[in-house]
């Protein structure tokens, strides 16, 4: 079993002990397409801890090109990101997160984040609409 | 006059109808494309995703049942063992098969809550009312609406497994969850999930609910195009019985000096109902008829049943996520019973004439909570930077609102 293979296995087996349905609060197909998943790994620019969806924003740097490319986050609600660990000041300007996701529907520089790796190796689940899943067609 | 604007209504909804089809032909012929996920990925990735579905599945709320021993269905259950449950209460009966071999028996044994509320008796205030609220002297307690997205589901409209017929299984609930009690968790789903994986499934599979052809053709637009005009996902409130389906915390706060009760709510945005309970009648139609989100509700009490009597709701809501309809005709019978101190049973008789053929009733229960972040209600205000509305764009590729 490979490294990655187990920690996707440790993934599904932390989703069975945390997981929830989450209130999605506005459709989560009719903006994300859950097929275009990515990882994005940047600097956060600005965080707006507010309702009905927390969004942070992170400069992310193309390793191939240089180019640094800003994009939206979209995480729930301060209520639910709080019964999950968060407090308002988890997530600064300047810090450096992970943050796998969905990709907008648009094309846009935006994603549906399922978690966040803090700088110090912590990962918070981002009470996302996303988890609640749709596999219409 | 009120025949006219039907009328009115009903043309401009065939209009509207017709053209909900051409683009559900069109969203119906989309494919999900899997991308940029390399093949070892994929294959790791899809079972992690049919173990999370499984998970996600079986820990998710069950509306109805939840207390120990559940509204468990009688049908044939094909009852997987409770889920995360681990509570010592009584395992609800059977889970059941779903209706018509559509899905077999999910999850089934409501695991229970270990005792707790669900074993306290129904509290009273000193004249033998029912107590819908917090006892004397108890600090926290709410009631954790459940996440309830198709008020159309099998095992939520009351009688619908007896009009399936032939084939039905699950009765309704057979979910269990941990609320009150420490040693709750929550158990398996009954045979149908009233919180599945939202699918494209549309009116035809619901045979059960009275739809009119217009209001049949809105809901499977709302279906193929995901939901995505849900007035809730505007910050608008969720109207009618949805508020209680929509899972944030919610208070019932008695007055019976003031012949009022108030049901506060926290979500989907920080809303409150007054229900009068002094016998008043309801506003004369042409004052209010069609203009408030939650309508105008009187109540009075039937033994220990609460029964409120709601008219006047505009059209601006939803009856659920999932898009069922209704008009400003509609009128709702709610009826509210505490059985036990864990559990609040919610039936809605949902009266509309102008979007189904008859009168159809919903129900579920409602589990108390006083452990969690839930325990208490917490300010949720939806508008303050609902950034979704910025993003929405019509059928038509404009944006809904100007920027």
């Amino acid at each position: 079993m490979s490294k990655k293979m187990i920690s996707l296995s440790l993934a599904a087996a932390a989703l069975l002990v945390i997981s929830a349905p989450l209130f999605a609060h506005h459709s989560f197909e009719a903006e994300f397409d859950r097929s275009k998943s990515v990882e994005l790994t940047g600097i956060v620019t600005k965080v707006e801890w507010m309702n009905p969806h927390t969004y942070f924003y992170i400069d992310v740097k193309d390793q191939k090109t240089g180019k640094v490319q800003n994009w939206a986050c979209e995480m729930g609600s301060p209520n639910g990101l709080t019964s999950r660990g968060w407090t308002r000041s988890t997530l600064r300007v300047g810090m450096t997160v992970k943050v796998p996701g969905s990709r907008a529907k648009d094309g846009s520089f935006k994603i549906n984040a399922s978690n966040v790796t803090l700088p110090d190796g912590k990962s918070l689940n981002a009470a996302s609409s996303g988890e609640q899943g749709y596999t219409g067609q | 006059m009120a025949n006219r604007s039907t009328q009115h209504r009903a043309a401009n909804r065939d209009t509207l109808v017709n053209n909900f089809k051409d683009q559900s032909k069109k969203e119906g012929r989309l494919q999900v494309r899997i991308q940029s996920i390399n093949k070892p990925i994929a294959i790791a990735a899809t079972a992690v995703f049919l173990l999370a579905i499984t998970a996600i599945l079986s820990l998710s709320q069950a509306p109805a049942g939840g207390q120990a021993g559940g509204r468990g269905g009688r049908g044939g259950g094909a009852g997987a063992p409770p889920g995360a449950g681990a509570g010592a209460g009584a395992p609800a009966i059977g889970g059941g098969a779903g209706r018509g071999g559509g899905g077999a028996g999910r999850g089934g044994g409501g695991g229970g809550r270990g005792g707790g509320a669900n074993a306290e008796p129904t509290p009273r205030f000193a004249d033998g009312t029912v107590n819908l609220g917090r006892a004397a002297g108890e600090s926290y307690g709410t009631w954790d609406l459940p996440y309830l997205q198709n008020m159309g589901a099998a095992n939520v409209v009351v009688g619908a497994q007896a009009a399936a017929g032939g084939g039905a299984g699950g009765g309704r609930g057979g979910g269990g969850r941990g609320a009150a009690g420490g040693g709750g968790g929550r158990g398996g789903n009954g045979g149908n999930n009233p919180n599945p994986i939202p699918q494209v499934r549309g009116s035809a599979a619901e045979p059960w609910v009275p739809f009119q052809p217009w209001a049949a053709a809105f809901y499977d637009y709302n279906q193929s195009n995901r939901m995505k005009y849900d007035p809730e996902g505007q910050c608008l409130p969720p109207g009618g019985p949805r508020m209680f389906a929509t899972p944030y915390p919610m208070e019932i706060i008695q007055s019976p000096e003031t012949k009022r009760i108030w049901m506060v709510f926290e979500g989907g945005t920080h809303v409150w109902r007054e229900i009068a309970m002094n016998g008043r009648p309801h506003p004369k139609s042409d004052t209010i008829k069609g203009s408030t989100w939650l309508g105008d509700s009187v109540g009075h009490w039937e033994g220990d049943t609460l029964v409120v009597d709601v008219v006047n709701f505009n059209e601006g809501t939803w009856l659920d996520y999932y898009g069922h309809p209704h008009t400003d005709q509609m009128h709702v019978v709610e009826k509210f019973t505490r059985p036990n101190k864990g559990t609040l049973h919610y039936e809605a008789l949902i009266d509309d004439l102008g979007a189904y053929t008859k009168s159809w009733t919903v129900q579920w229960d409602i589990p108390w909570q006083t452990t969690t972040d839930k325990k208490e209600l917490k300010e949720y205000i939806c508008q303050e930077n609902n950034l979704y509305l910025n993003h929405l764009k019509d059928d038509l590729g404009n944006s809904f609102v100007p920027h």
